[in-house]
């Protein structure tokens, strides 16, 4: 921390990282040091660790819960049709469940076996067609049709893999860690404690449709790094978007406005008592902003001032498409006011988990998520801010390339950590291209594959971050946990 | 790992640059530049530590002298010297370091640079210190206190250490704090709770040093310090509410009674039970305490690591959080390697969890409550249930239970060669007890045997029986009404239903008789005792074959019942047919049943056991090792306690770092007072209350924290301690999130001092009125509330130290919450009914929420503020609006 804010806190006898959480949201933090060295750096880094000159200012992360199939999505494969019905035995190809990749890549809960879970060889076909789209002619299939129109802006990843074959794999794509191991903070929280704050008046890191349920909230806490940089839940309700965001009924604005006026004059007082109180200065300041933010917050979740083409771009105007288009479009708004990660959850807890009826489950769904993800795509482009912003589109894990059969299953797949797909968009990232492949089934990652570690890693060095340089002395973090850049999609 | 070829990339880049860049970074110097490097990423293995392969490097000396493979070093000749190798080796797997990453760029070009020097070193240079001499490894000694600067006689032994080193730094302290604001420091680090008006008003009234210990002795003594300190401890020792999969429901992690540990904590607490017996109790009360529920519940320390998916995870959790709690070291760090900073090795690490190893959990049943059943496993495919009935608990499952070696940290790596590890400790400490097997009471085995249990077995009995002869007596009746076929029918089912319960009756005496006596026959070897034992027991099976009979007759009985209630159904009754055919099916099976019975009656049967039986033997591996933990010799425990007891009345440490008094840890700021304090806890009989006072009545603990009266002072104190190690002044604190809650409801006379009883849902805190510690804590979005969450609500799942933040939405959760309005606009009705004047009103809040009156300026400003308002309807708004501008005032939450 710079002396002279040390100089002004002597009695705290605390660590840099205290301190920091001491002033609280980062904003609090820069709102302090501006009033001490009366310099406003308000994109710069709040670590001073931005090792490469930032790509992206803000990033959308988009998870859709429950682990959408890479096969009926982004990453089709047309021998599952030649070889329907029959077994991994029965197939010219090598068979998947023998490769050396199970026990190197996956680790079970129930047991310490792999492949204990039960392990479906009988290849199922794919459920919907698909073509080359755009000039890229990226192959998507006919779930997506909006998409299927903006693969040009996309950067597919093929070669995904996890380890955790649970859904508990949702805590593990944010955090980087298994079921069984401790918990780390999440990437968004590793973002907000990274970066400095673009609008004060405004949280860092905020969560639209999330936690998706009590279990998943290490999804977007900041675990150790404390609490100040866990991620903010709004509600797209601009009369009530965050817990105590609102004036209790019958407590009308000069009512207000006159108790925060006394409290700033009665702090000031204090202050003039006790000259050396840094917190005290600190909580002053917060007091001030916790009443803008009082009315910044409510008017980024408002969508009055949209015209009716954008809600009809996001599809607001049809029950289907509605709920996840108002977390794109509110997700859109949050980045143009400066909100650093915007943590998505288009759907509910689990939908995509689709162990039966998968094509009735994931035509549904495609449904309800395509139009308004293309939307958020196009209206970044057309507003120019997709050079500003990365937009991350993931799941869990995929789904195997058999047919699940338990419980006499005869239409779905089960999970499947070993090879799946996300995309990127925006932001220093290549544009119409894929990276990486699954074999031939769609089964294995090939090559290294990525970790869900190293898209992390991915998005902190987008926005200037080296996540060693993050690290908190005496929390160690493993080599899985920082994952390797995924240099080849970068711009 | 780094990928080689980025490796052998700043390789080349190194060799490129090499030759130009020699005289530029000429200035290399050792100290400064050289063993800093080498002490990060070498001395864990070639210093005092370990001394792989006989090389030590922490010295230059050392360097040149070299290990098994000859000298390391060739001053002037870099690539001649075994340590320039082995760090540049293009083998990842013989390069150094082992672990970790490698050097850079810049840190091999400084190596190369100072060996092709001529590898210059300072003239005296000390190697590291033997880490069997760490300060913390060593047993605390009481000093002799330091002498009094003056004619004081009675001084607090912790003034003498305190003022002795401020008297070497020539500062002076300030002088006591102001009675208000003292007065309400020690009520909120005591019991977590302001002072009232009238407390208030009596201290200021006399402010003596006799007054103040008074109300000390009145504030230790009062329940609410249980509650306040078990919270902290809470921290600790890491209590959560059950959680896993709270909206399925499947409970997962800890218990749905584990609140009954966080109950035992507060009674322990306030009865003052020593710390080394809560330790005892936490780790083995089901060998020291075998039979008392009172007790056994504490083993909820280890209850609450438990995780259905998983019990290595369980075994992990175990091992850290009692090495890191009891004995502030970070056990956890040798799970995949030697640990790098202390003399812990990971063979240690699974010694220390071999103490665990045999675990299981257990559900007991309480006197007078209802039966929670066994406990449920682990299954795939089943949820686990929530049991809120009886107590949770761990017992030793399986004494043979190895415990194997793995590497790497993931345990599909075991090491079986190796043989299963026993238990044991570091060798750098106190040997551990031998460790005796614990041979349990037979109530502790079998809950059948505990005369409380088989009461409420026998309750259990008598009410069935209680309820089948009301059910006679009413068929008996409708018979005697109306005789029918029917009815006798019902009548002859009720009597057989009866027999079959008094028969059962019969059958839990006689067995329960019979066991005892092959108890007694088991442990005396008496014959005749013996016989007796079998000659009860084949009673008994008569008994269970009595009812089994009876039960069949009775279901062949209430067939026949179903048959005739169907026959008599009305012709027009839907599926009247179906219903007729299905009870005679229903006969037809009874009937066969009963008929199968009479073949299997000759056959002798094991009667089943009235309760759960578990193991008659318990390892006594965790009696030996909460032995170990609270002897005497122990250099840690006691130390470690009064760390996190005077970090929470100081708002700062002794030890900064409150878990690790490893070589990696921080230094005491006051070392002899630590080991003085840490002795006197031992020998007070590890009386945590006697602490509490003495550091409390110290001037340390009741100096003034600052403010303009003292500005000069301050300056001039700032200047030679400006962080306050030497606590010249009291550091300032911050209410934790439970007090901000507790003290608002307190204030507004609105807090419901019901103690105890299982935990409360987060979603009612704001509507109900008890202390924050009683709502659930879990690491679940329900398992804080979204008000306490703001204000840094613990982490549940590691929390040794309270984070303190300053975030805007904390004042919105104060102004805008319906919680604060609500309270504010009762609070602003009760006073007005006691002072209409405006200014009595705003001397009154103020006194009543932050314990002081308001300043003239303060009192002008809330004055102007009231008379705003010249709507008469309008006041009583107004004054509730103050309210809420006062709890949001600095001084609430902050502790002066």
């Amino acid at each position: 921390m710079p002396n002279r804010i040390k100089s002004v806190m002597p009695y705290l006898q605390q660590d840099r990282r205290t301190f920091l959480a001491d002033v609280g949201w980062g904003c609090v933090g820069m709102a302090l040091g501006t009033l001490l060295d009366q310099e406003a750096r308000a994109e710069s880094s709040v670590r001073g660790t931005q090792v490469v000159p930032p790509r992206a200012k803000s990033v959308i992360w988009v998870f859709l819960s429950g682990g959408y199939s890479h096969l009926e999505t982004f990453d089709p494969k047309p021998a599952l049709n030649k070889y329907a019905g029959k077994t991994f035995d029965e197939i010219p190809l090598e068979n998947p469940l023998r490769s050396t990749l199970h026990h190197k890549r996956f680790r079970s809960v129930p047991a310490e076996e792999v492949n204990v879970r039960d392990v479906y060889p009988t290849i199922y076909p794919m459920q919907v067609g698909w073509s080359p789209c755009g000039a890229s002619g990226i192959e998507v299939t006919h779930w997506w049709p909006h998409l299927g129109s903006c693969v040009d802006d996309l950067c597919f990843v093929r070669n995904m893999w996890t380890t955790d074959n649970d859904h508990a794999a949702e805590n593990q794509f944010h955090t980087g860690r298994h079921r069984l191991d401790p918990v780390e903070p999440s990437i968004g929280a590793w973002a907000s404690y990274g970066l400095g704050t673009i609008n004060e008046n405004l949280p860092k890191f905020v969560v639209l449709g999330g936690p998706t349920r009590t279990d998943t909230r290490q999804s977007i806490d900041a675990n150790y790094l404390g609490p100040q940089f866990s991620g903010v839940p709004l509600a797209i309700d601009p009369k009530n978007p965050l817990p105590f965001g609102q004036r209790s009924a019958g407590h009308a604005a000069h009512q207000q406005a006159e108790e925060y006026a006394l409290i700033a004059e009665l702090n000031e007082l204090t202050a003039v008592q006790y000259p050396d109180d840094a917190e005290l200065r600190a909580r002053i300041h917060a007091y001030e902003l916790a009443y803008r933010m009082q009315a910044a917050v409510p008017g980024a979740v408002d969508f009055a001032t949209e015209t009716a083409s954008t809600r009809s771009l996001y599809g607001l105007d049809n029950d289907a498409t509605r709920v996840a288009g108002e977390r794109m479009l509110a997700a859109r708004r949050l980045v143009e006011r400066g909100v650093r990660f915007v943590q998505v959850f288009p759907s509910d807890y689990g939908v995509w988990d689709s162990h039966q009826k998968l094509q009735e489950n994931h035509t549904k769904l495609c449904a309800s998520v395509d139009q308004p993800i293309a939307a958020l795509v196009r209206d970044l482009k057309q507003r120019g801010l997709l050079d500003d912003v990365l937009v991350v589109f993931c799941t869990e894990f995929g789904r195997t390339p058999g047919l699940e059969l338990r419980g006499g299953g005869k239409d779905g797949r089960d999970h499947h950590p070993h090879g799946f797909t996300i995309w990127l968009a925006g932001a220093g990232v290549k544009r119409g291209y894929v990276h990486g492949a699954t074999d031939e089934l769609g089964y294995h990652a090939l090559g290294e594959g990525h970790y869900v570690t190293d898209l992390h890693a991915t998005v902190l060095h987008l926005m200037g971050l080296d996540h060693r340089a993050l690290e908190i002395p005496g929390r160690k973090r493993l080599e899985i946990d920082r994952g390797s850049v995924m240099a080849e999609i970068l711009a | 790992m780094i990928p080689l070829r980025q490796f052998l990339l700043a390789l080349c880049l190194l060799s490129h640059s090499g030759m130009n860049h020699a005289r530029s970074m000429d200035v290399v110097e050792y100290t400064r530049d050289i063993k800093p490097l080498l002490r990060q990423h070498c001395f864990s293995c070639h210093g005092a530590l370990r001394q792989a392969g006989n090389l030590r490097v922490d010295t230059v000396v050392g360097m040149l002298t070299g290990g098994d493979n000859g000298t390391a070093l060739q001053p002037g000749d870099f690539e001649h010297s075994a340590i320039w190798q082995r760090i540049t080796d293009p083998q990842e797997s013989t390069r150094m370091p082992a672990e970790g990453r490698p050097l850079n760029v810049q840190e091999l070009s400084r190596i190369r640079t100072w060996i092709s020097n001529g590898a210059l070193r300072p003239e005296l240079e000390t190697p590291e210190a033997d880490p069997r001499e760490h300060w913390s490894f060593q047993p605390p000694v009481r000093t002799k206190l330091p002498p009094a600067d003056d004619s004081i006689t009675q001084l607090n032994p912790i003034d003498a250490f305190i003022n002795s080193q401020l008297m070497q730094r020539k500062i002076e302290p300030l002088p006591i704090a102001d009675p208000a604001i003292l007065l309400r420091r020690v009520y909120l680090d005591l019991i977590g709770l302001p002072p009232d008006e009238e407390q208030l008003k009596a201290f200021q009234a006399d402010p003596s040093p006799i007054a103040y210990a008074a109300e000390v002795d009145r504030l230790l003594a009062s329940p609410a310090y249980g509650e306040r300190w078990a919270r902290h401890w809470m921290d600790v020792w890491r209590y959560a509410d059950w959680h896993g999969r709270r909206g399925v429901p499947d409970v997962w992690n800890s218990a749905p009674q584990i609140w009954r540990w966080r109950d035992w904590i507060v009674d322990s607490l306030n009865a003052d039970v020593g710390y080394d017996e809560m330790i005892r109790q936490m780790l083995a009360a089901d060998e020291i305490h075998s039979t008392q529920p009172d007790s056994l519940v504490a083993t909820g320390f280890l209850a609450r690591n438990w995780y259905a998916l998983n019990p290595n995870d369980w075994m992990r959790s175990n091992v850290e959080h009692t090495a890191k709690a009891f004995l502030g070291l970070t056990f956890n760090c040798a799970h995949c390697h030697d640990h790098k900073y202390d003399p812990i090795t990971q063979e240690d690490y699974f010694r220390w969890r071999a103490f665990f190893e045999p675990l299981g959990m257990r559900q007991d049943r309480l006197a007078q409550g209802p039966d929670p059943g066994e406990f449920q496993r682990y299954n795939y495919l089943t949820l686990r249930k929530i049991v809120r009935t009886g107590i949770i608990r761990v017992y030793d499952e399986n004494l043979a239970a190895p415990t194997w070696f793995y590497t790497g940290g993931d345990e599909r790596n075991h090491q079986k060669a190796k043989g299963s590890i026993g238990p044991g400790v570091p060798a750098v400490f106190a040997q551990l007890p031998p460790v005796s097997p614990v041979h349990l009471p037979a109530a502790a085995w079998y809950p059948a045997f505990d005369p409380t249990i088989e009461k409420s077995i026998k309750d259990d009995l008598q009410a069935i029986l209680d309820a089948k002869v009301a059910r006679f007596a009413k068929a008996q009746n409708e018979h005697d009404q109306a005789p029918s076929e029917l009815l006798l029918l019902r009548l002859e089912l009720a009597r057989m239903e009866l027999s079959a319960a008094r028969a059962d009756v019969v059958r839990v005496q006689t067995q329960l008789s019979a066991e005892k006596a092959k108890l007694d026959a088991t442990e005396q070897s008496i014959r005749p005792i013996e016989q007796e034992a079998k000659q009860l027991m084949s009673l008994a099976r008569d008994a269970q074959e009595e009812v089994t009979w009876r039960n069949a007759e009775a279901a062949v009985l209430a067939a026949r019942v179903a048959v005739a209630e169907a026959e008599l159904l009305a012709d027009s009754t839907p599926n009247r047919a179906t219903t007729i055919e299905t009870a005679q099916t229903q006969l037809t099976e009874a009937t066969k049943k009963k008929s199968q019975l009479i073949v299997e009656k000759s056959e002798s049967v094991e009667l089943p056991a009235l309760t759960p039986v578990y193991p008659k033997i318990s390892s006594g591996r965790r009696t030996a090792l909460a032995h170990w933990l609270t002897h005497r010799a122990n250099p840690l425990t006691a130390r470690v306690a009064v760390n996190h007891i005077w970090l929470r009345h100081f708002h700062a440490p002794l030890v900064a770092t409150v878990f690790d008094f490893g070589r990696n840890g921080a230094q005491p700021t006051h070392p002899e007072l630590l080991d003085w304090l840490a002795v006197e806890l031992q020998e007070s009989n590890w009386s945590m209350k006697q602490l509490h006072r003495l550091i409390v009545t110290s001037a340390a603990y009741q100096r003034a924290s600052g403010g303009n009266v003292y500005a000069k002072w301050v300056t001039e104190n700032e200047a030679l301690d400006s962080e306050n190690r030497t606590l010249w002044r009291a550091n300032t604190g911050r209410m934790e999130s439970e007090v901000v809650r507790d003290a608002i409801l307190f204030c507004s006379q609105r807090l419901d001092g019901t103690m105890g009883g299982q935990e409360l849902e987060n979603s009612e805190a704001l509507t109900t009125y008890r202390r924050t510690l009683y709502y659930s804590c879990q690491p679940e979005n329900d398992g804080t509330s979204e008000f306490g969450r703001l204000f840094d609500a613990p982490d549940p799942s590691q929390c040794y130290r309270r984070t303190r933040t300053i975030l805007p939405q904390q004042s919105l959760a104060l102004t805008n919450s319906d919680f604060v309005h609500q309270l504010s606009q009762n609070l602003a009705h009760r006073i007005s009914t006691q002072c209409s004047e405006s200014t009595s009103f705003v001397d009154t809040i103020f006194r009543r929420i932050v314990a002081r009156d308001p300043t003239p300026e303060e009192r002008v400003a809330c004055d102007k503020f009231l008379a705003e308002s010249s709507i008469k309807e309008q006041s009583m708004e107004r004054r509730a609006a103050l309210i809420r501008v006062v709890f949001n005032h600095n001084d609430f939450i902050t502790v002066r």
